[in-house]
């Protein structure tokens, strides 16, 4: 594998933190395939979007279909926020669980995690290098959507003020600026789902268990979410705070669930990342 | 072994320290508070000598009235149907139980008496109320629909407390909830022989210290089991009001402040241009024209039965005080839709609407009664 032999040519020195070890990691993350495939099907989500919104003669009333579509035509600046929304419940989860599932159980299954050991980079180091990968990867896949969505949004549509949840109007740049923290609030959002899948990860050597098995979690939490008994544990799936992006749109902004969900995701990472050091630092790597 | 149980500590350490926090951080928050003690008289004095008049705070509201939560059966009522005073009196009745089912959030601001904006925070979704002097504007981006009110420099004080009577609609149309001083006005004024005043335990709500106003009723015909008011220890403003029922744990309705801050709000914030795109009504003061639009027609309707001109007699006294309205007040549209069947129990002498703080009797003949009473009462007063 040229990708473990690249990582074993890092140099990682006594105290260097695994600079360099990130920077390989990133590098191999990004440059897989399989990684810019998942990146190109989210930018198709907004460019769908915009295009059948485009090409429909049939005017969108308010409240029909997923929520800000009905602005698109308005304002093609909703692209972005509209594709994120359909993208939130299902397919950020989806490429987050094949990003974080595939962490260390992908190494396992193709036998190089040995080999990163064999480095003195430690193994609390290389399952932080891990997460960190697994987290660029949330940005970038949000970022996809949004940015994408934008892009096609200006192309296709008008674009002006952005009228917010509460009536006001913002100018294009401030909505730049407020589009820039939506995307900052969905990585985070997505943050503790990496962390299940990290230690998911460790349990197995078969990757591809590990990514469905974090995509189920995702899906299981969505579920319990909507389930009106099991409301005293709602605040506390990692899923609930997933929508609450759109406080951001909101004039002035309210901030509750910006600082709960990092509060939420936190928690989950901290769990997780204890889980994971437990299981990873004790376990036998044979492969 | 041992070095294998010392790298699975923090996977129990960890989850323990949250479970400490979780628990410790709202018993901290919640403490008990020791002010100076205080008569119900000088509580009441520091209420009415409140000056607040400028301040911006996160209002939470539950209801615990025992009713199914109607979230998704009232959404998903057909709407413009084509008839549209059915329409309107549909909205306005789902809007009422969305009220008083679950729970809200809303952001209030205020600055002086002629400025305010109340925003209910939906999901994705948000309804502002914004008052600024002569000009009441109303907007919901789920329907991306503004509805402007006006009133001309010329008002008199008729026309004030029409707009009064409007502005109560718009908010009750907003699903915005009554302040707690709006709340604890009408409570407050309610008082007589019929109530024990009393001070009840300081308690900290949104982060200040509250001095608690306990109103328990004289008599046991009542639901109510005892209404609660928690009056800033500083202001004098009202934070929290709860009415709890007999027989349950949880207060049956409660209106409280999240957060609070006194300083008084950007003055952007009442300034409302409708944005463009956006379905502006124009509403006209009844006065002016009276049978233009539908809209209208309820207002004037409200400020008829406010000035008393419909016919309803009031049996029993305080708590436990009966509303009687004659027959043919409630529609047969009404009483026929299957959300009404739903809703409504059938008892003895007609179908009952039954919460844990208010009971509603329509009788077999149309009549419709109602208090805080139980329902065996309800039937006694139907039955004279």
């Amino acid at each position: 594998m040229s990708s473990s032999e690249e990582r074993l040519a890092a140099p990682v020195r006594n105290g260097s933190f695994g600079w360099a070890l990130l920077a390989s990691e990133l590098a191999v993350l990004f440059r897989r395939r399989r990684t810019i495939a998942m990146l190109l099907a989210l930018a198709l989500i907004p460019i769908l979007i915009a295009v059948a919104v485009r090409l429909s003669s049939s005017e969108v009333s308010a409240g029909q279909g997923p929520p800000f579509l009905d602005r698109i035509t308005q304002n093609g600046l909703f692209v972005g926020i509209t594709a994120l929304v359909v993208a939130i419940p299902l397919f950020l989860p989806l490429t987050i669980g094949v990003a974080a599932g595939d962490t260390i159980a992908g190494e396992a299954g193709l036998g190089t995690l040995r080999y990163l050991l064999v480095a003195p980079a430690g193994r609390v180091r290389l399952l932080l290098v891990k997460f960190a990968g697994a987290a660029a990867f949330c940005l970038a896949a949000t970022l996809t959507v949004a940015i994408t969505g934008a892009v096609i949004g200006a192309i296709l549509f008008p674009i002006g003020p952005v009228t917010l949840l509460s009536g006001d109007t913002i100018s294009v740049v401030d909505s730049i600026g407020r589009s820039v923290l939506i995307a900052l609030y969905v990585t985070v959002s997505l943050l503790g789902l990496s962390a299940i899948g990290l230690f998911i990860s460790t349990l197995t050597s078969v990757p591809v268990g590990a990514m469905a098995a974090t995509i189920v979690v995702a899906v299981t939490s969505q579920i319990l979410d909507v389930l009106p008994q099991l409301e005293w544990l709602h605040p506390w799936l990692f899923s609930h705070y997933w929508l609450g992006f759109a406080d951001i749109l909101r004039q002035p902004i309210l901030w509750d669930s910006f600082s709960d969900n990092a509060l939420l995701q936190g928690g989950y990472m901290v769990v997780f990342g204890a889980l994971a050091y437990g299981r990873f630092a004790t376990k036998d790597i044979l492969s | 072994m041992t070095r294998v149980w010392v790298r699975w500590l923090p996977a129990v350490v960890v989850p323990a320290v949250i479970a400490v926090a979780v628990v410790a951080v709202p018993m901290q928050a919640g403490a008990a508070v020791d002010l100076p003690d205080k008569t119900a008289q000088e509580v009441l004095g520091l209420v009415s000598d409140s000056t607040v008049s400028s301040f911006s705070g996160t209002l939470e509201q539950t209801s615990n009235l025992g009713l199914p939560d109607l979230g998704s059966a009232l959404s998903s009522m057909p709407s413009g149907s084509g008839d549209s005073e059915t329409d309107a009196a549909a909205s306005a009745a789902t809007t009422a139980l969305e009220l008083l089912t679950g729970s809200h959030t809303a952001r209030v601001f205020a600055d002086g008496a002629d400025n305010l904006r109340v925003q209910v925070i939906d999901s994705l979704n948000e309804r502002n109320l914004i008052v600024n002097g002569d000009e009441v504007w109303f907007y919901d981006s789920e329907t991306n629909e503004a509805t402007h009110l006006a009133i001309p420099a010329d008002v008199h004080a008729d026309a004030r407390a029409e707009l009064e009577d409007a502005t109560a609609k718009a908010q009750a149309e907003a699903g915005a909830m009554p302040t707690p001083a709006e709340l604890a006005d009408r409570l407050l004024s309610d008082l007589d022989a019929s109530t024990e005043v009393t001070v009840g335990t300081d308690t900290a709500i949104a982060g200040r210290d509250a001095y608690e106003l306990r109103l328990t009723p004289r008599t046991d015909e009542t639901l109510v089991a005892s209404a609660s008011i928690f009056v800033d220890s500083e202001t004098g403003m009202p934070l929290s009001v709860d009415v709890r029922a007999h027989g349950q744990e949880d207060p049956a309705f409660r209106v409280a402040f999240t957060k609070v801050s006194f300083t008084a709000p950007d003055a952007a914030l009442f300034a409302f241009t409708p944005p463009a795109g956006a379905t502006v009504t124009e509403q006209a003061l009844p006065e002016h024209d009276g049978n233009a639009d539908h809209e209208a027609l309820t207002e004037k309707d409200l400020s008829d039965l406010a000035a008393g001109d419909l016919p309803v007699t009031v049996t029993g006294e305080g708590w436990a005080a009966v509303a009687e309205l004659p027959a043919g007040t409630v529609s047969a549209e009404l009483t026929s839709s299957p959300l009404f069947a739903q809703l409504t129990t059938s008892v003895t002498g007609g179908a009952l609407f039954s919460t844990t703080l208010l009971n509603v009797l329509v009788t077999d003949d149309g009549r419709v009664l109602a208090g805080s009473v139980p329902v065996e009462t309800l039937q006694a007063a139907a039955a004279e």
